[in-house]
């Protein structure tokens, strides 16, 4: 029986893909290869009773269009972002706790330096006149830069105003500020570098790059850009919204069917061949497994034009990240804040500690001191563990997937125990709590996720990565094959739990079925 | 520093002329004798045989082999018969020629490629998903080419195959010499009857021997490559890096040509599975060449003439040219290039292969190739000839 549309994958952004494309009444089917769905933002036991909310801890960049186009909020996703607080604690002093309620920030970096306190006020400002430029570039399907049209013209036309009236002073800073790196354009601003550490955190999170490294503040103002606050009910709800939504609108799902091969006759798309030799005949595939994956695994390379499979090898996507689950048998504490439940905490006191850590992964090797972003997802859901347990969910950089030892079961459990180590210095006897672990270096996510080098984001966030996203030839979701599109991503805007790659190459599919 | 090739102790006794080049990284010779035209004269009148080790030489097998080659080459493979050999090109994404070469189908899941550029990073490129070995054998097996009328009889007087049933573009293996185990294809670049003969090198000198001892009484005379040269633009032949550029080498698109713009249109084979370049290629074919390969024979008494003005005889060069020259329409405008030419003493014409824009490239066009006489530049009008120029039956007989 043949489909209108198979999507491949049954992440969010495949989920958001096939619900839109299904609401046009055609027979859509999502094929996932693992027996859950969410992709990398599938919640599951990682130890007997014991839940983490998926490999990611942030739903921060969900795009609000998209939960309105899909009615997510009649699916069970609670309207409002929840409070956000980000503890950055330190080995000696009170640590920092950065929160989105703008005041508390303030009061909280005032402990550290007035004058920081008095820039923050003004970093924010700043910061939401940029976004009015850069959020709408992140919500609409990318401009082709080497194939310019007159209707293109009239596309970007709004963006180079909005851009005008931004004034000299903000357009200079929007043209100068990207290509920095985070620690330089950081250090004009803020003189504490607890703060300056914490701030950065997110701008190298999951890529190859420390905070010295050029471009990181493209990744930063792209997430504060796109930053809505974590919705209520965190990842989880998210995922559970999106597969309501997709099955309410009659989209099929079929979990444990991994995808052999995208069959292609004659430059065009006939179906897919699932590893257990199913073969489903569909008039378009849509994958939102990684550019690699879905180009050098999931096609022949005899359908795969020279230029194209040399664009996909040189698209950069080096894991840097490992995933470390622990289940507690107490609440965390800090020694910065005795008696303090966070939910979200980030290590590294000052810059430099980042970029050591990131130093190793050049060199093939993992930090001897990794930067930890913890969630502590039982702070909100106590049910994600027994009784009084607590669950911390530890994303670990640097731990590169060319590790050059290779990761045997023995260096995974060191990986696991310098987390441990760690944590341990900012929250001693913590060590003593964990009753269970499990540890993913970014070969194990490349392996469980079929995710190419294990790679967050589905590919590094350069700046050239961004423009032309992923490669040449396929930054507007259609590839050269006719009847293939991307929706992972690896698509632009890039990764992260926004839905904005899968909603708009189904808004391109649809077009260009009219 | 170019390195010997394994007849080297034989051709550089021959060499009385020291006229050494380099070609793809060995020692060859441009003339044994101080002019070339002995060496002419026997690969058009007797038989004359070239070193041509040099020629760069990949074996590819496997039982995706087939598949493999396919997917490289313009030309559908699939048709060969084994010991056939076909004469083809390879293009770019965008259907720009990346080198021409032969491809030989020896057994069913064995081949041999032969290419005039160091080609082989882009055969191991695209091995991805293919169940094939590509080696790369340049170094390993030496090669000599016989050609000329008297070819087969030299031929058959030392080897024991049958050389009156190797038809052309055909090869088979054979012992020359009662000992020496040789592949021998009827192939060349002379445009006459004529044979390449490969074995290990160290069976070369052996091969040497025998064969100029079975070629005494036929004429066999060791020849460099400018009397070849003269041969191959008699026979239209074009070459790489002097008649049209490798793709891969090309930095702008001017230098970069569709075989359709090298007469090599005839090779693509366009419906059949995808291959490098199928989608661009199906393009210009609708669209037609942008220019076309042609050959010229420049008129006579106007050159003549144009010396005769300052009192001297016409200056042709001795053998073959690739110095490029424009070529103009009447109306001055530049139209094309000859990229290489050379006086047939067979023919006694003026010769020249040249690439011009489409619209001027019908045969019996009259187009004016820029000549310089005592400094001047000057044109002379030169004839829109089919190639090849020189043609014998014999060849393919
Ligand atoms: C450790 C980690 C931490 C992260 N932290 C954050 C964060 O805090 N905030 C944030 O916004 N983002 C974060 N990200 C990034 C974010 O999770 C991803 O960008 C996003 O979830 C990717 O969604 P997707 O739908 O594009 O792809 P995926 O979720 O990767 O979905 C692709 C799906 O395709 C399936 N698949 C693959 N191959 C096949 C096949 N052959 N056949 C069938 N199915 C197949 C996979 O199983 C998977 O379900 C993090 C990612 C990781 C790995």
């Amino acid at each position: 029986m043949a489909y209108d549309v198979i999507v491949i994958g049954a992440g969010h952004n495949g989920l958001a893909c096939a619900t839109i494309l299904a609401k046009e009444a055609r027979r859509v089917l999502i094929v996932e290869q693992r027996d859950v769905i969410g992709g990398l933002c599938a919640g599951e036991e990682f130890h007997p009773g014991y839940r983490h909310t998926g490999l990611l801890h942030d739903t921060s960049g969900l795009r609000p269009w998209l939960v309105e186009e899909l009615g997510l909020s009649g699916h069970g996703l609670k309207p409002g972002p929840a409070p956000h607080r980000v503890f950055s604690p330190q080995t000696d002093g009170p640590g920092l706790v950065l929160s989105s309620v703008p005041d508390e920030s303030v009061a909280e970096i005032a402990r550290h330096s007035d004058r920081d306190a008095r820039q923050f006020q003004v970093f924010g400002t700043f910061l939401g006149r940029l976004r009015k430029v850069i959020e709408p570039l992140l919500n609409k399907t990318p401009v082709n830069p080497s194939d310019l049209g007159v209707g293109d013209f009239f596309d970007l036309a709004p963006h180079g105003i909005a851009a005008r009236r931004l004034g000299k002073r903000d357009m200079m800073e929007l043209l100068r500020i990207p290509p920095m790196c985070v620690a330089d354009w950081l250090r004009e601003w803020f003189e504490t570098e607890l703060l300056n550490a914490s701030i950065a955190g997110p701008a190298i999170s999951g890529g190859w790059t420390g905070p010295w490294s050029p471009g990181t503040s493209t990744n930063f103002l792209m997430q504060t850009s796109t930053w809505n606050g974590p919705g209520q009910g965190g990842v989880a709800a998210v995922v559970s919204a999106l597969e309501n939504a997709a099955t309410g609108s009659g989209v099929e799902i079929r979990t444990g069917a991994a995808v052999k091969r995208i069959d292609i006759e004659q430059g065009a798309v006939r179906g897919i061949t699932l590893l257990d030799g199913d073969e489903i005949e569909a008039r378009s595939v849509v994958s939102s497994c990684d550019p690699r994956t879905t180009f050098l695994d999931l096609i022949s390379p005899r359908e795969l034009s020279h230029k194209l499979e040399q664009y996909v090898r040189d698209y950069r996507m080096r894991g840097t990240t490992a995933k470390v689950h622990l289940a507690l048998n107490r609440p965390l504490e800090w020694a910065s804040r005795p008696g303090e439940q966070f939910e979200y905490i980030r290590t590294g006191e000052e810059l430099d500690d980042l970029e050591r850590a990131f130093d190793a992964v050049k060199y093939r090797q993992r930090s001897e001191r990794p930067v930890l972003e913890v969630h502590v997802p039982t702070v909100a859901r106590p049910d994600l563990a027994p009784q009084g347990h607590s669950v911390a969910s530890v994303l670990v950089h640097f731990a590169p997937h060319h590790f050059e030892e290779g990761w045997s079961d023995s260096a995974r459990e060191a990986l696991g125990d310098a987390v441990v180590d760690e944590r341990e210095r900012y929250a001693p006897g913590a060590r003593d709590l964990v009753v269970g672990r499990e540890v993913l270096t970014p070969v194990d996510i490349e392996k469980r996720y079929g995710l190419a080098g294990g790679h967050i984001y589905h590919g590094e966030h350069g700046l050239d990565q961004l423009i032309t996203r992923p490669v040449p030839g396929c930054t507007g979701y259609a590839t050269p094959l006719d009847g293939l599109y991307l929706c992972g991503s690896g698509c632009h805007p890039g990764g992260g739990v926004t839905g904005a790659p899968g909603a708009l190459a189904a808004h391109v599919i649809q077009s260009s079925r009219q | 520093m170019p390195i010997p090739t394994p007849f080297h102790p034989r051709t550089s006794e021959f060499c009385t002329s020291l006229q050494w080049k380099e070609w793809a990284g060995y020692y060859a010779i441009r003339s044994f004798d101080v002019h070339f035209d002995r060496e002419y004269y026997a690969f058009r009148h007797a038989a004359g045989m070239i070193d041509v080790t040099p020629l760069y030489k990949y074996d590819v097998r496997g039982p995706d082999a087939t598949a493999y080659l396919n997917r490289i080459v313009v030309r559908n493979i699939a048709k060969l018969k084994q010991n056939q050999v076909a004469y083809l090109c390879w293009c770019d994404d965008d259907g720009k020629v990346i080198d021409d070469g032969t491809v030989t189908r020896f057994e069913e899941d064995y081949y041999r490629v032969t290419s005039t550029d160091p080609d082989f990073h882009w055969f191991l490129r695209h091995m991805r998903g293919f169940d094939v070995t590509v080696e790369n054998i340049t170094d390993e097996v030496a090669a000599l080419s016989v050609q000329g009328p008297n070819s087969r009889d030299v031929l058959r007087d030392v080897c024991d195959a049958d050389m009156d049933k190797l038809k052309f573009f055909r090869t088979t293996k054979t012992r020359v010499d009662g000992g020496i185990d040789a592949r021998i294809s009827r192939t060349g670049y002379t445009g006459d009857l004529g044979y390449e003969i490969w074995v290990k090198n160290d069976d070369a000198l052996g091969l040497w021997d025998a064969l100029m001892a079975a070629g005494e009484p036929h004429g066999l005379v060791p020849a460099g490559l400018d009397a070849m040269d003269v041969t191959r633009i008699e026979a239209g032949f074009i070459l790489n890096g002097i008649d049209y550029f490798n793709a891969l080498h090309s930095l702008i698109e001017r230098r970069k040509a569709s075989p359709y713009e090298l007469s090599l249109g005839w090779a693509v084979h366009l419906k059949r599975d995808p291959f490098i370049g199928q989608e661009a290629l199906r393009h210009i074919k609708k669209d037609g060449p942008p220019r076309l390969f042609v050959g010229l024979d420049i008129d006579w008494p106007s050159f003549e003439r144009l010396f005769a003005k300052h009192g001297l005889p016409p200056e042709v060069h001795s053998g073959g040219w690739r110095t490029g020259v424009p070529i103009y329409d009447s109306g001055g405008n530049f139209i094309g290039q000859a990229t290489s030419g050379a006086w047939s003493p067979l023919l006694k014409k003026n010769l020249a292969l040249a690439t011009v824009q489409a619209e001027h490239g019908h045969i019996g066009n009259t187009v004016h190739l820029e000549v310089t006489v005592e400094y001047e530049r000057k044109t002379v009008p030169a004839t829109i000839v089919p190639k090849p120029f020189f043609d014998p039956e014999r060849m393919k007989a």
